[in-house]
C-alpha cells in the first residue's frame, strides 16, 4: 500500500470559479477565509475575507460556520 | 483557491504542491497507523534538511529549518518507542519504508507530498514561499495527529499521537511568527 492511498485530495476552485461563485453568491451564503498573516491581509485581501491566519485556525474554528460553503486561502 | 492571492491578482501561476487529507479507516491497526506517522516524519525531516540548505545566507531561517529536523528526529522517536509498545517488536525500517514509500520511489511528506516534488518546487523559491509550504505541512501533521488520536484505541499510544499534535501546533506557531518577521 502507498503511502498517497491514506490521502484524498482537497477540493480546490481556480481564481475564476472563485470570482464566478462570489458574484453569483449574497456574502451571507459562504465562509471565505483568509489564512494568511495579518501583515499580509492588511496589504491586500479579497473584499468580505475574514483573517484568521493560520497558527489560529484551531483556536478560531467557531467564527466559520460548518452549515456554509468555505473557500480559503 | 488554487494559488492563493497571488493568483487571484494574476502574479503566479502555480502554488506549492497540493497537500492531501488524510484519513484511515476504521480497520487501520496500530501498526499501520505508527508507520504510517514515522514514514511521514521522515520525509518531512528530509525536507526540512533540504530546505535548509537553500539558505545558508539566512542564518534564521537556516537555524528554523534546522529546528524542524531536530523536532521531526524527536517525533520519530517517540513513534518507534509507541510501535514498539504496540507491537513488541522492534520496527523494521526497510519494511516500513517499502510499505510507506516504495510505490512513488521515494519518500513522502506530510499531506501525502513527495519529498522530492517539494524540493524541486522550493529550490528556486524565496522566504515567505518556503515558510508557507512548511506551515502547510504542519497543519497536515496537526490535523493527522489529532486523527490518530481518536482512530487509536491504545490509551498511551493516543496520549503520545495527542502530545505530538500540541508539538506540532507549536512548530506552526514558530514558523508563523518566523514568516511575520520576513514578510
Amino acid at each position: 500500500m502507498g503511502v498517497l492511498d491514506y490521502f484524498k485530495s482537497i477540493p480546490s476552485m481556480t481564481t475564476e470559479e472563485v470570482r464566478q461563485f462570489l458574484a453569483e453568491k449574497h456574502p451571507d451564503e459562504y465562509n471565505l477565509v483568509d489564512v494568511r498573516q495579518p501583515k499580509e491581509y492588511e496589504a491586500n485581501h479579497i473584499p468580505g475575507a475574514n483573517l484568521i491566519p493560520m497558527a489560529e485556525l484551531q483556536d478560531r474554528l467557531e467564527e466559520i460556520n460548518p452549515e456554509k460553503p468555505t473557500i480559503v486561502y | 483557491m488554487e494559488g492563493g492571492l497571488r493568483a487571484w491578482q494574476g502574479m503566479v501561476a502555480h502554488g506549492p504542491p497540493e497537500a492531501g487529507m488524510a484519513f484511515f479507516s476504521p480497520a487501520a491497526d496500530a501498526e499501520e497507523i505508527v508507520g504510517l506517522a514515522w514514514a511521514l516524519e521522515e520525509g518531512s525531516k528530509l525536507f526540512y534538511q533540504g530546505v535548509a540548505e537553500h539558505f545558508t545566507g539566512d542564518k534564521e531561517t537556516r537555524q528554523m529549518f534546522n529546528w524542524l529536523v531536530s523536532a521531526e528526529m524527536n517525533h520519530e522517536k517517540h513513534l518507534l518507542e509507541t510501535y514498539e509498545t504496540l507491537t513488541g517488536t522492534k520496527p523494521d525500517f526497510e519494511k516500513l519504508r517499502t510499505k510507506f514509500s516504495g510505490s512513488l520511489n521515494g519518500s513522502v511528506m506530510e499531506g501525502g507530498i513527495p519529498v522530492k516534488e517539494a524540493l524541486e518546487w522550493a529550490k528556486d523559491k524565496g522566504v515567505s514561499e518556503s515558510l508557507e509550504l512548511a506551515m502547510a505541512m504542519e497543519v497536515n501533521a496537526f490535523d493527522l495527529y489529532i486523527k490518530m488520536s481518536r482512530a487509536i484505541e491504545d490509551e498511551k499510544a493516543r496520549q503520545i499521537f495527542e502530545k505530538l499534535s500540541e508539538e506540532e501546533q507549536v512548530h506552526l506557531e514558530k514558523l508563523a511568527d518566523l514568516l511575520d518577521k520576513k514578510i
